[in-house]
């Protein structure tokens, strides 16, 4: 009840992202995926690879064009063509933070003109000093040298990669910040870094996370709330709390189920729950998102609904 | 022995000290500065090869374009002497009494100096592949990144492409050559009006594989704008391709050249060029080995140095190599 007087950064209405190579072979990678995003908060997106979670993210960067549907920014609309203004505000406000640290830097050019490129494109400085007073200011927040400012991305460690792409992202000021699954390709010893730094800039500047991952122990660790997406559909969106306590869905189930557990004996004798999406019969009853309450919704048709309500909150 | 083992013993807390556990410390990079350029050279002069090819280039280069300044040819000077025609090195030497460079490789078909055209003559063809190249070099690259960036422009210029690829380059040149002259202005005219084409072409499919790379997109994600996305993001990591390209641009389009001038489509005979005097040396080559051999040494030198140079520079710019 509380949630409904925070303000919403992004809402994504009814969102549908189809891939086609010709009219015939077309592919729904996103599904009428619907949520929205309060600020200040981290919202993730889980779900195994292919499920749509990065789609939905380069959708709002308008990378892939929606199919259908609307995605606003803070009551705006940025789906579809929008104002030249509109355009660059929105640039400017949402930034990203790719998933391969070694891959989306340009190997070519110094970290000084990396972290600046958004710099110079929206011109955020009134002279060369104030652009490099900025550009060291961020290098250091990011807990890197100004030194390395006249060095070469491959010159750097995985960690020290991602937190350049973090820097680029941090000096341009957004509001609203999507980290495509930002510490899967970092060493295991290096990812809690990254992380906290996240969560201080969210701290220090209030902003708001689209998180991306599949990890679901980081997920909890970061996030807020969790909505859990399945071959381009959501699934299940809730607290993180109450959905780590309360799984209801079948397939939320089974990605709970595959958290590995850090003691051999229970890992060797914990039962796997694999998820069959032949168990639901959609054919008479239709499907569709439900509050359960308690900020708790979940895809399913009324025979089900009847089902989760009864195991979450008993009879 | 244990006179070691004492001294070890004695002096072991000394061996040792705390670090002290610094983050920024960590965080530093020891190893020297990367420059990409100096990389480059670094690895070019690291091959001996390189260096004697290069100083064959120098002196050819400079051959090329100093003996025609110093030493004006003049193919007609001596076309009243019919003493002069066809004559040996030895005998043209004989003739106009004593040693001269100007007539130490023999006389042409008109009493021509041998010596005095191959280097008027390498340098026609040298300014008319270095003109070419860096005309089709210049349009091709250009078109051919926004040939691939703009997917509006794909789709009008395949079309192009297919059709202009299908017209046999040497049947268009001669027609060319044929409806607009065969001056110099002209044949640079009808070697660049379509050569730049395939140039684009290779270019576009080099720029669609980078095109989607991740830190493009990251770039998109920062507003920036396409021409400075080419720019940055795609012409650096092209320096080997197009270092690649020149390699083999260059030298083909002085073979272009000597071939068309050979089969007799090419320069005017008022143009000394090396291809003309292949064509006039080649009719009794057998008896006057001395007006052949010179040109198609040089066009063949030519070739090879500004070939083997091209690719020992497109290796040295690929950085996986600087390692």
């Amino acid at each position: 009840m509380e949630e409904n007087k925070r303000e919403v950064v992004l809402s994504i209405k009814n969102l549908d992202v189809v891939f086609n190579n010709s009219r015939k072979h077309s592919f729904k990678a996103v599904d009428n995926v619907s949520f929205d995003i309060y600020k200040g908060e981290t919202f993730s997106l889980v779900g195994e690879s292919g499920s749509g979670k990065t789609t939905i993210g380069r959708a709002i960067v308008r990378i892939n064009p929606c199919s259908a549907g609307a995605i606003y920014y803070k009551g705006k609309k940025i789906s579809g063509k929008i104002s030249r203004k509109d355009d660059r505000d929105v640039v400017r406000k949402i930034q990203m933070i790719f998933q391969d640290p070694a891959a989306s830097l340009n190997e070519r050019a110094t970290i000084d003109y990396i972290v600046s490129e958004g710099l110079y494109n929206f011109h955020l400085y009134k002279d060369e000093k104030d652009r490099i007073q900025k550009v060291e200011n961020v290098i250091r927040e990011v807990g890197l040298l100004p030194e390395h400012l006249t060095r070469y991305p491959h010159e750097f460690s995985g960690g020290q990669r991602q937190r350049v792409g973090l820097a680029r992202s941090i000096v341009m000021e957004p509001e609203f910040i999507i980290a495509d699954e930002p510490i899967s390709a970092l060493d295991v010893s290096i990812r809690a870094q990254v992380l906290n730094l996240l969560k201080k800039f969210q701290k220090e500047r209030g902003l708001s996370y689209l998180f991306i991952a599949h990890d679901l122990s980081i997920v909890r660790f970061i996030s807020d709330r969790i909505a859990v997406i399945h071959k381009g559909k959501i699934v299940e969106i809730a607290e993180t709390n109450e959905l780590f306590e309360y799984p209801l869905h079948p397939y939320t189930k089974s990605l709970m189920s595959a958290i590995p557990v850090p003691d051999p004996m229970i890992e060797k004798q914990k039962k796997l729950f694999i998820y069959d999406p032949s168990q639901h019969d959609y054919s008479v009853d239709k499907p569709s998102m439900v509050d359960l309450g308690n900020g708790h919704f979940i895809y399913g048709n009324q025979r089900e609904i009847d089902k989760y309500k009864e195991i979450r909150f008993g009879k | 022995m244990a006179d070691k083992i004492n001294a070890a013993a004695v002096n072991e807390d000394e061996l040792f000290t705390f670090v002290s556990n610094d983050d920024l410390e960590s965080e530093k990079i020891i190893a020297p500065r990367y420059s990409y350029w100096k990389s480059v050279f670094r690895v070019f002069f690291r091959k001996k090869t390189n260096w004697f090819v290069l100083g064959l280039l120098a002196l050819l280069l400079l051959s090329c374009f100093l003996v025609p300044v110093f030493c004006k040819y003049d193919p007609y000077e001596n076309v009243t002497n019919a003493y002069m025609y066809n004559k040996s090195p030895v005998e043209a030497m004989r003739l106009t009494g004593g040693f001269s460079l100007k007539w130490c490789l023999g006389s042409g078909q008109l009493g021509n100096s041998i010596f005095y055209g191959i280097w008027t003559s390498a340098r026609t063809s040298l300014l008319l592949a270095m003109i070419c190249a860096a005309i089709n070099m210049t349009v091709g690259i250009i078109l051919g990144a926004v040939w691939g960036y703009s997917k509006a422009m794909d789709r009008v210029m395949l079309v192009v492409y297919s059709i202009i690829a299908n017209v046999p380059y040497i049947l268009l040149i001669s027609v060319l050559v044929y409806i607009i002259g065969s001056g110099f202005w002209s044949f640079v005219f009808a070697l660049t009006i379509t050569g730049w084409l395939g140039i684009s072409y290779f270019f576009r499919t080099q720029v669609l594989i980078i095109r989607d790379r991740e830190y493009s997109l990251a770039s998109r994600c920062l507003g920036t704008p396409i021409p400075r996305i080419i720019s940055k993001n795609i012409l650096p990591f092209l320096t080997s391709v197009i270092v690649t390209l020149l390699a083999t641009e260059l030298p083909s389009y002085i073979s272009m050249e000597v071939f068309l001038s050979f089969i007799g489509i090419g320069l005017s005979a008022t143009v000394p060029s090396l291809g003309r005097m292949i064509q006039e040396g080649q009719v009794a080559f057998r008896t006057y080995p001395w007006a052949f051999w010179p040109p198609v040494a040089i066009a063949a030198l030519l070739t090879i140095i500004l070939y083997v140079l091209g690719q020992s520079l497109a290796d040295a710019t690929d950085p996986r190599t600087h390692m």
